[in-house]
């Protein structure tokens, strides 16, 4: 997975109308990468062929 | 009647019905305890003296007339800041809701106020719910009661509601699960809390953090009191399209003491193998006290549990971030700056990230479905670690250092993902004095054998009878 730089994570903020400052995006970026990894790990788990939960259950 | 506030929702509930005691003189002394205390403990967000004491009037009018009266007619109860009330400010723990009043109560507000019960105010909270330590830069960060000396977190993000119950505020509190949010502070307090099936309560008038997860319901002092609270809470709600059909049995009359046979599903790897050591301790030892009542023990593994993480963090994310989007856009200085952050980053989650954590949801509620296809209940602890002083950002568990939000989610989220109940009960105390929580999740709506087995506990034990030094 390519790390993302403050730069990129700049430009998706701003296509998401998120204005932050340098300071706002260089402590997000930790967390947008943790997350990212996370959900790569979501995309290795064997989840081929499940379907999302429903959980508006009709009981 | 000297300590008032200590009696438990059942007993105040007799007592009023019997005539032993006036709702009016129960609700004063319990406004004058949070007037005694709450300087401290900033459990409350508002306080409704005034609208307390006229329904307490109106309740003892009731009371004197001798007509039939709610199972909680005269019960002072709070509520946590997210509960729409009609009239009176739900600010969600934020400055962004701060002066909002809604024009109609959530559907669990009005019934409960239709079983008798009165309200005493709106609780303090994690801002919007969106952290599990239940601070809040807005109103004050509540104190937890078992640390009479060091300001240490209640839990959360319902950490007004553990902190008001557990120093005898009111007899029973709403909370909210999104994660944890109502058995971590359960934890953390020393108190009783369920999370009832996703779908057992209506979530109509709650403002959401994650709609698909969050849950609604009962933090009292014993699982007796939480039967009582839910039952007047649970079924069917038109204003809530989740909400299930399935008849709501009567609560209190499942607490039979008996565990005999129950087939108890112990959960080792993951969960008891990664708490601190007191926790495990405590946990050992109600082990023991279950299997003494009768019940057998299997140790088992849910393997999918390692799942449960990521999946929660897609999808908290990204419905967080939808609810959010339009004030983080325009008004994100007015939020605390962790919860800013964390909405932020709902920014960032796709689509397909979203809905690969719904997959994974499945994969976790068939696993947890599967282990109660041979089991009555499942039990672990309900955090690793017990409350820690506010500002701690990490601690240290079996020599790992780990960051305090991640460890109180831990072992609560998988269920809140599986849609189970799940209740927390207190189980013992670390070598600090504070509370520890064991947590015993249940099939789905079946609630009723949930409370059975930790009203049992509690018959057998005294931990959720003792009282935190703050407030003894």
């Amino acid at each position: 997975m390519e790390p993302l730089a403050v730069d990129a994570l700049r430009a998706l903020a701003r296509a998401r109308g998120l204005e932050l400052t340098e300071p706002e995006l260089e402590g997000l970026l930790p967390l947008v990468e943790a997350a990212r990894s996370m959900m790569e790990s979501l995309r290795g788990a064997g989840l081929e062929g499940i379907e999302p939960a429903c959980q508006y259950r009709i009981l | 009647m000297s300590d008032l506030f200590w009696q438990s929702a059942v007993d105040l509930a007799r007592l009023v019905r019997t005539r032993a005691v006036s709702p009016v003189e129960l609700v004063r002394a319990h406004l004058d305890r949070i007037e005694a205390l709450d300087g401290k403990l900033r459990s409350f967000i508002t306080v409704t003296a005034d609208s307390a004491l006229e329904a307490a009037r109106s309740a003892e009018v009731a009371v004197m007339a001798g007509g039939t009266l709610g199972p909680l007619h005269g019960v002072p109860v709070a509520l946590k800041d997210l509960y729409c009330t009609r009239g009176v400010r739900t600010t969600g723990g934020s400055k962004i809701l701060g002066d909002w009043v809604p024009e109609a109560d959530a559907t669990a507000v009005a019934r409960l106020a239709e079983a008798g019960a009165i309200s005493l105010g709106k609780l303090n909270m994690h801002e919007f719910a969106y952290g599990p330590e239940g601070l809040n830069p807005h109103y004050g960060a509540p104190w937890n009661p078992w640390d009479a000396t060091a300001h240490r977190i209640c839990g959360g993000s319902s950490s007004g509601s553990g902190a008001a119950v557990a120093a005898g505020l009111c007899a029973g509190a709403l909370g909210s699960d999104t994660g944890g949010s109502i058995r971590i502070p359960a934890s953390l307090c020393g108190i009783t809390g369920i999370k009832p099936t996703y779908g057992r309560v209506s979530r109509a008038g709650v403002l959401p953090l994650a709609w698909s997860l969050d849950h609604v319901g009962p933090m009292c002092r014993s699982a007796a009191d939480c039967a009582l609270m839910l039952g007047a809470m649970a079924g069917y709600d038109p204003r809530d399209q989740t909400s299930s059909v399935l008849p709501v049995p009567d609560y209190t009359s499942a607490l039979t003491g008996v565990v005999k046979g129950l087939r108890i599903g112990v959960l080792r790897p993951f969960f008891i193998e990664s708490a601190a050591a007191a926790q495990q301790d405590a946990l050992a030892e109600a082990l023991r006290a279950l299997e003494g009542l009768g019940a057998s023990l299997q140790e088992v593994e849910l393997e999918s549990v390692g799942l449960a993480a990521a999946s929660s963090t897609a999808v908290v994310a990204v419905e967080a971030y939808a609810y959010h989007e339009q004030w983080i856009a325009k008004r994100a200085a007015e939020y605390g700056p962790d919860v800013r952050e964390r909405l932020r980053l709902g920014a960032f989650v796709s689509g397909a990230d979203y809905v690969n954590g719904q997959r994974a949801r499945t994969v976790i509620r068939d696993g947890v479905d599967h282990l109660l296809s041979r089991l009555d209940v499942l039990v672990a602890p309900t955090t690793p670690i017990a409350a820690v002083p506010v500002g701690v950002g990490s601690v240290e568990i079996r020599g790992e250092r780990t960051p305090v939000r991640g460890a109180l989610i831990r072992y609560t989220r998988p269920f809140n993902a599986s849609g189970h109940p799940a209740a927390s009960v207190p189980c013992g105390f670390d070598g600090d004095g504070l509370p520890i929580g064991l947590q015993i999740i249940g099939r789905p709506f079946d609630e009723a054998t949930v409370l059975r087995v930790a009203d049992a506990y509690q018959r057998a034990t005294d931990w959720h009878a003792r009282r935190p030094p703050l407030v003894a």
